[in-house]
């Protein structure tokens, strides 16, 4: 009896761990899965503000096609293979991160502001080169030379706001969602010379 | 049902049962709102660019801006920082106390009057954020402040505009690596919507070979002349870093991972120590007489780590940091620029030994390298428009310019910011990028290192 008991236990125990934990649950953190659906519109909203929340990101996971975070400075799902939306993990990508930062509507006939709850899971509609181009109503394009903090470079791939601009090496500080191992951070690049890239801004800020 | 089924039977399904809710509690475990932390009330971060380089006996304007962070996901008003920024003019040992203005540009501001910047200046800043937090920038304040080099008068080189697209040829190629994870190939992470990351950084070890970063692929690759690439697994949490090699061969790379560290290797890639930086966010590694020292933000200042065994922790960085990078010869190099003009200066301790102001009727961008070299210096300097952008290599000497020669940018994929050059004895070598892979490119400098 003990011994059969025994051997049905741990075939049991196998097949139980094999079809819960296979392909990606005994990996995967489904991050995701504590997120909400909270947001509100609001007005007005500054740089200024924007910087304010977009700092809350830094040091938070990336995800492709992902959109919450929950600003405990770390990356809660880190190492899932990049371009697979299924792994759930925390964090947005470039774009998301930028739509959620520069409070845009989903709307994209929509200018105006609307606050979305650092895990509120959204993406929004653009990608970095909807960005690139200005697509929708509260973005436009504008000359690199005359960007300002909170605007963005972006090119057909990735996007980047625009943290301090002008170090002493005279980079730029950007607050990105960099890619999956990079997580999302402020780092000095030099995507203000690269003819990769553009200048982005969102409009109607109100300072 | 037979009875010898019986107890199998029911020790599988309850084995099914335990392994089933092992996994569940852990996955959701992991994931459930619970788990989610609130962010801790922080200070947030002192933003400045430090002004390094002055005219004596000119105001200086000390500028630097607050980001508070939001303490509840919902929207708050905006703290309301306020501060003073501790000046000491050359030669005093007192710090006096300058009050910050808020500008209409929204950043707080305070200026040196003319009179207390003849023999340059030392400053730190203290800041509150109206939310009762303070924080000092640099950190260690008094103990290592920022510096201010005042000079009477540059050397101008004026630079002209940029002709895109005329460019020098490499004199050599070392080597060139397709993308891949093989033994012949280096690490590309590439897709959608997050930056096209190639090999972070490289350097010239003391025998002439080449020492990549393929941190994709998690690897030193050695590139000795004549052999295969050597490859050394090594352990990098971040997704892009930055590598100096030593003149006994040991390799320091910087990995910039959210808490940001630096390893250390012998030249043949075995481990040999690892120290956690004192600032959040660094850029740049470089070797000094003293060892490996750190760039890092948001003080913009250098941080030795230490050559030996233990490294220096965040205290030592932070007491020790300083506003020039220790180079050979005893000097320190400073840099400041912006888009319309580049300043550099070679220095030993508060003394200006030369400085030079570089101008053009193109933007700049940032300053690559910048390197001493015979008694002036190599610098790189990115120039660009909307649309092109290409690096002039400038050889300066005490009287001006004299050599110049435009290279392309080949930066298909990201790299460290500033890690596309490096000087060794007379060859400067170029980090260059394309749909197909990566070459490290050899230009041959003119003159007496």
């Amino acid at each position: 009896m003990r011994r059969g008991l025994a051997t049905g236990l741990l075939a049991g125990l196998v097949l139980g761990l094999l079809v819960i934990g296979t392909p990606a649950g005994a990996y995967h953190t489904r991050f995701q899965w504590g997120c909400n659906d909270t947001f509100y519109n609001h007005d007005p909203v500054t740089r200024a503000d924007a910087r304010d929340y977009a700092y809350v990101a830094a040091a938070e996971g990336y995800q492709w096609g992902g959109g919450c975070w929950n600003g405990n400075n770390v990356d809660d799902s880190p190492g899932d293979p990049p371009q697979d939306p299924n792994t759930l993990g925390e964090g947005g990508d470039c774009s998301g991160f930028t739509f959620k930062s520069w409070w845009e509507r989903a709307e994209t006939g929509d200018p105006w502001f609307r606050y979305h709850a650092w895990m509120q899971n959204v993406h929004g509609p653009y990608a970095a080169a909807d960005f690139k181009y200005g697509t929708g109503a509260p973005n436009t394009t504008v000359a690199k030379a005359n960007t300002v903090y909170m605007d963005a470079f972006a090119s057909t791939y990735h996007i980047g706001m625009i943290y301090w601009a002008n170090t002493a090496y005279n980079e730029d500080r950007i607050i990105e969602a960099k890619c999956e191992a990079c997580g999302t951070g402020t780092w000095p690049r030099t995507y203000r010379g690269n003819p990769d890239y553009s200048g982005a801004r969102r409009l109607y800020w109100a300072g | 049902m037979k009875k010898k089924w019986r107890w199998p039977l029911a020790g599988f399904a309850l084995g099914a049962v335990v392994g089933a809710t092992m996994l569940t509690v852990n996955v959701v475990g992991a994931s459930s709102p619970e788990r989610v932390a609130v962010r801790a009330a922080g200070f947030g971060e002192i933003l400045h660019t430090p002004v390094l380089l002055a005219r004596a006996g000119e105001p200086v304007e000390l500028s630097f801006d607050v980001v508070c962070g939001a303490r509840l996901d919902a929207p708050e008003p905006q703290c309301n920082p306020s501060g003073s920024v501790f000046v000491r003019p050359g030669g005093h040992s007192a710090f006096s106390k300058l009050p910050l203005r808020r500008e209409p540009d929204g950043l707080l501001s305070a200026v040196v009057p003319a009179g207390e910047t003849r023999a340059g200046l030392d400053y730190y800043v203290v800041m509150d954020n109206g939310r009762g937090q303070t924080a000092s920038l640099p950190e260690a304040g008094a103990a290592a402040p920022q510096h201010v080099w005042s000079l009477a008068d540059w050397t101008k080189v004026d630079l002209g505009s940029a002709h895109f697209g005329r460019t020098r040829a490499p004199s050599s190629v070392v080597r060139a690596l397709s993308w891949g994870r093989g033994d012949t190939a280096i690490g590309l992470d590439s897709a959608r919507e997050q930056s096209r990351i190639g090999p972070s950084a490289f350097d010239v070890a003391p025998d002439g070979s080449v020492v990549l970063l393929d941190q994709v692929n998690r690897r030193l690759v050695l590139l000795r002349r004549g052999a295969r690439p050597a490859h050394v697994p090594i352990p990098f949490s971040g997704g892009e870093g930055d590598l100096a090699v030593d003149g006994a061969g040991t390799i320091f790379v910087l990995d910039s991972a959210a808490k940001p560290l630096v390893r250390a290797f012998t030249a043949a890639g075995a481990p040999v120590a690892a120290a956690q930086l004192a600032e959040p966010i660094a850029d740049m590694i470089r070797v000094g007489p003293s060892g490996p020292l750190v760039h890092s933000y948001p003080s913009e200042m250098w941080h030795p780590t230490g050559a030996g065994r233990p490294p220096f922790g965040p205290e030592r960085q932070l007491a020790t940091a300083q506003p020039a990078r220790s180079a050979d010869g005893g000097f320190g190099v400073v840099v400041h620029a912006s888009p319309g003009a580049v300043r550099l200066a070679l220095v030993r301790g508060d003394r200006l030994v030369r400085a030079w102001l570089l101008q053009s009727e193109s933007s700049f961008g940032e300053v690559q390298l910048a390197e001493p070299y015979g008694d002036g210096m190599v610098v790189v300097v990115r120039l660009w428009n909307e649309k092109h952008a290409q690096f002039r290599v400038l050889r300066l000497g005490p009287e001006g310019l004299l050599q110049s020669f435009d290279v392309e940018p080949a930066e298909w994929a990201e790299s460290a910011s500033l890690s596309r050059f490096r000087l060794h004895g007379s060859t400067l070598y170029q980090l260059r990028s394309d749909p197909s892979g990566i070459e490290i490119a050899k230009f041959e400098i003119g003159g007496t290192k």
